[in-house]
């Protein structure tokens, strides 16, 4: 069981360095759109794995596993450090806003949708 | 830069990250998110700044520590749905201590990483000069 848990880990920490490296080569901006792509994504993901209240094994491998390596907290927090050291410091605040924020609220829609799935 | 030896590399990390939050997800229910969050910050913060002062060792490297294994360790979609759970549960006063503890401490942890990786890099580097 917890090597599944680690194997989900791993893609999805593979797909968090893709997804940061494709979007970081295309953007010229400080603003750090790909974890923030990131962060969202994963918790409304997971809150609708969460809603479905799927097998146990499905959601450690996807949600603990895939989802949990795929966002990240730390990276976030190191992100907001360099904002604030940076010319544009009010980024800093817009992006710890926008992440907590918007990444709860998302994570309840994504458990009332899977709710809804579920129970139809 | 995508190539096979930084993706093995993230993978492998990554592996041990996600096992290692488990484990301590299953020790300490959501107190759990917590510690391997304000760990996380810590680290990363203390990883990212030592190696801007010290000089950067071979991507593989960086990218599996940092990207890999402290990347996969914190997670942010835990975090958010771990809060949405103590609302559920009506523990409010849970809820809001983990949000204050999980934000400013993430910060505050993070912040101290970046002040000793910067001081440590930097002794390295004068060290190395000798």
């Amino acid at each position: 069981m917890i090597y599944l848990v680690g194997i989900g880990a791993a893609l999805g920490s593979v797909l968090r360095y893709l997804i940061t490296t494709v979007i970081k080569k295309k953007s010229r901006t400080i603003w750090p759109t790909a974890t923030l792509l990131i962060n969202l994504s994963g918790s409304f993901l997971l809150g609708t794995l969460y809603g479905l209240a799927t097998i146990k094994v499905a959601y450690l491998i996807i949600g603990v596993g895939i989802l949990g390596g795929f966002t990240t907290f730390s990276t976030m927090n190191t992100e907001i450090l360099g904002l604030f050291g940076s010319k544009k410091s009010i980024y800093a605040w817009w992006y710890a806003s926008i992440s907590y924020l918007l990444g709860i609220a998302l994570s309840v829609l994504g458990v009332i949708i899977g709710v809804i799935m579920k129970s139809h | 830069m995508i190539n096979f030896k930084n993706i093995m590399s993230i993978a492998f990390f990554g592996f041990i990250g996600g096992i290692l939050r488990y484990l301590l997800g299953v020790w300490f229910a959501f107190n759990g998110t917590i510690i391997v969050n304000i760990i996380g910050c810590f680290l990363l913060a203390f990883l990212t700044y030592f190696l801007l002062e010290s000089g950067t060792p071979a991507s593989w490297v960086t990218l599996g520590l940092g990207t890999g294994l402290i990347g996969s360790f914190t997670t942010f979609s835990s975090f958010c749905l771990d809060v949405v759970k103590l609302a559920e549960l009506h523990s409010n006063t849970y809820m809001l201590t983990y949000l204050t503890i999980s934000i400013a401490g993430g910060y505050l942890s993070a912040f101290c990483g970046m002040k000793l990786g910067k001081l440590s890099g930097h002794s390295m580097k004068w060290r190395n000069k000798m």
